[in-house]
């Protein structure tokens, strides 16, 4: 019963939605205090990058890979963080599209260490590392009726999910915390926030690390899904993949990045249906979104109207106190 | 509390959606049928290709030379072959969300495709673990059929092509010096660097200068300046046709007037367009050649033209002999199952298509000979 349910194509079209989710998660950190970044890209090829190094090169077990591979993102974060906050708007948006534009020539140029334009190929598999050390202990996936590669996809999903869910729900947290309250006080207004003594340096510096240690994050979850990394995987396109996440969905919740991440990756597997059409109707889309709410698909308002929807039958309606960002 | 139940519902709402996009591809999985029985061996074949983005010319010439060939064989009786095409944009992960539909929804016997060498990094392994057949058309890259028991490919690697050239080029122009130029970051274009190192290394050329470019560079200047004033008597080009065409231009008009050598990228008469004259004296290796005098090759390539109005070009070459190297190992099987399907890929000998004499080796790599081209006053012809 549960074999025939589990289709390891659909497993995998989630599994990438949930690592874009988190990618969309971590351009929304950025941008929640209205600075706009798009080294995003760039933080995920190093994470990606140093988790497969040292999963292929030292023969680490994958966990570690990802916590160096995450942490080397977010230690690149504050390092480039600091210089560049100084700057702000589209001069931001050009120097942190600089940036991982650098990172990648530097991906393409390395050989000895990465190969070149060649990529990384053989990247140990999370699903299937799992899989050898539980057999290792004995068990066997026929337990539960299941196929190996059924077994694969479903601890990979059932992995992301897990780590989707708690990342969201502590920015979620964040959010209505003192640090959540700064960065959205240095969105609206940078002066104003300053002069009522918030440290603003230090909190976009944190908004951009906790940025870049996602998106490394995601990287790594990347490497080790696909199994394979090239350089042409981190470049500008992804950036702007990833913000369109937010431009889509809407940056001033975090449910908006996650949307748009969901509704765009499951998109064009939706419309295989329609062959080599399908990323004309996925244009398409994008351009009469971006006409009809600039703002993104879900704000405040959205958010507040389904919450009304799902609360009216217990006679209350939703106050600002308890507005969910 | 009701925030609980808002995320619970946040996370139906997921989950309902991917249930929704399932549902699309199920129907077709039940219609798979084996039918040994009556002689004729029906089998569906995936196929993953580049059909929309910036390298959609090479999906559809490869989906039309496959259409082509399903069309005869269909007729033939003895195989019937349903074509599964699903697109891979270019992009992995979109090539390895296609396999694992084609492979899982709708349960194809083996797979055609997909068309870079780096989708076929992530997918090859994929598949090889699933036990599905794959055979790439279009992948040229090193070490590709070694992925695994049932990678396969019937496109002549830059291993075999290059050197072929090469060789010929010494033989003719008696060179020892030369000049390496390639695109640093494109992974077609940097494999071929690396075979075209080794093979001028191992026939004892001496490499003047090893210059670099870019991806959609437009000025060449600085490093046709370097190799005039080295004065090889070779140049070997690692480049996809849109920039090698600028650089034999750019080249010519600066006097440069010693001959190319070029990789499977190089090889289109796109180059005669774009460059003019200047293309002349480019010297490319290629499993296929239109004017061929051979009844075979003369056939497809005016059934072709009628049916697309256009001259057939090495991909579409490829992808036909290749779901005709797929219909006669289904045939030997005798049956649409996997396995079976890959021993008898294995077992592909001395099989004659459009593209010559066609052979696998051990590792399900490619066994044949390359004709050497050169263009000469505007048209790729024999190089002698």
């Amino acid at each position: 019963m549960l074999a025939e349910l589990i289709n390891p194509y659909h497993l995998q079209v989630a599994s990438f939605i949930l690592i874009n989710i988190i990618l969309g998660v971590s351009i929304y950190i950025t941008l929640s205090t209205g600075q706009l970044s798009l080294a995003n890209a760039g933080f995920m090829g190093i994470g990606a990058y140093t988790s497969a190094l040292l999963t292929l090169n030292f023969d680490l077990p994958i966990i570690v890979g990802i916590l160096a591979g995450t942490l080397m993102a977010g230690l690149f974060g504050i390092i480039i963080g600091i210089p560049t906050l100084r700057l702000q708007g589209v001069y931001l948006a050009i120097v942190t599209l600089g940036f991982g534009e650098v990172i990648r020539v530097i991906f393409v140029n390395w050989e000895s260490l990465t190969k070149g334009a060649v990529g990384l190929s053989g990247i140990p598999h999370m699903g299937r590392e799992i899989l050898k050390t539980l057999k290792g202990f004995g068990f066997d996936p026929k337990v539960f009726g299941l196929q190996n590669n059924q077994f694969v996809f479903l601890t990979i999903f059932l992995l992301l999910l897990v780590i989707t869910i708690s990342i969201i729900m502590f920015f979620r947290r964040q959010n209505r915390s003192r640090v959540g309250r700064a960065f959205a006080a240095i969105k609206l207004d940078e002066k104003a926030a300053e002069s009522m003594g918030i440290n603003i340096t230090y909190y976009k510096v944190l908004a951009f690390a906790q940025g870049a240690l996602v998106a490394g994050f995601a990287g790594t979850l990347f490497a080790h899904v696909l199994a394979y990394i090239s350089p042409a995987d981190f470049a500008y396109h992804r950036a702007v993949e990833i913000l369109i996440f937010a431009v889509f969905g809407g940056s001033e919740v975090i449910w908006g990045p996650v949307f748009g991440a969901l509704f765009l990756t499951v998109m064009p597997e939706v419309l295989r249906f329609i062959s080599e059409y399908r990323y004309m109707i996925y244009g398409l889309i994008i351009i009469i979104m971006m006409a009809v709410r600039p703002q993104g698909l879900i704000d405040v308002n959205i958010l507040n109207w389904i919450k009304l929807k799902t609360s009216k039958r217990r006679q209350k309606h939703g106050t600002s106190s308890q507005k969910s960002m | 509390m009701r925030k609980q139940l808002k995320k619970f519902a946040q996370f139906t709402a997921l989950s309902s959606l991917l249930v929704l996009s399932a549902c699309g591809g199920d129907q077709a999985a039940g219609d798979k049928e084996e039918q040994s029985g009556g002689g004729t061996v029906k089998a569906d074949i995936g196929v993953i290709s580049y059909i929309s983005g910036p390298g959609a010319a090479y999906g559809e010439a490869i989906t039309n030379g496959l259409k082509l060939a399903q069309e005869e064989i269909n007729s033939k009786g003895e195989v019937e072959i349903n074509l599964v095409i699903e697109d891979s944009a270019g992009k992995q992960d979109q090539a390895l969300t296609a396999a694992q539909k084609l492979m899982n929804s709708e349960n194809v016997t083996g797979i055609i495709g997909p068309t870079l060498s780096t989708e076929m990094n992530v997918v090859g392994p994929e598949a090889d673990l699933n036990g599905v057949p794959i055979m790439g058309t279009s992948t040229t890259a090193e070490g590709i059929p070694q992925i695994g028991d049932y990678v396969f490919r019937n496109s002549l690697p830059e291993a075999l092509a290059i050197p072929a050239a090469i060789d010929k080029a010494i033989e003719k122009y008696d060179a020892k010096k030369v000049a390496i130029l390639y695109g640093n970051d494109d992974v077609f274009t940097k494999s071929g660097f690396d075979t075209m190192k080794k093979a001028a290394e191992e026939k004892g050329l001496e490499i003047l200068t090893i210059e670099t470019f870019q991806k959609g560079q437009s000025d060449y200047n600085a490093q046709l300046t370097k190799i005039k004033g080295l004065n090889p008597d070779l140049i070997l080009a690692s480049a996809l046709y849109n920039e090698g065409a600028v650089i034999m231009d750019q080249a010519r008009k600066m006097g440069i007037d010693v001959p190319f050598v070029g990789g499977n990228g190089f090889n289109s008469p796109e180059v005669i367009n774009i460059a003019g004259d200047a293309a002349n004296g480019l010297i490319v290796a290629t499993p296929w050649y239109g004017e061929k005098e051979d009844e075979k090759v003369q056939d497809f390539v005016s059934k072709y033209e009628e049916e697309y109005s256009k001259k057939p070009d090495q991909f579409a070459a490829q992808a036909y002999d290749a779901l005709y190297i797929m219909a006669e190992a289904l045939k030997n099987a005798g049956e649409a199952d996997r396995d079976a399907l890959r021993d008898a890929l294995a077992e592909v000998q001395g099989f004659n298509g459009i593209l010559g004499e066609f052979s696998f080796d051990k590792e399900g790599d490619v066994v044949m000979d390359p004709t050497v081209l050169v263009i000469e006053d505007g048209a790729f012809k024999v190089f002698e």
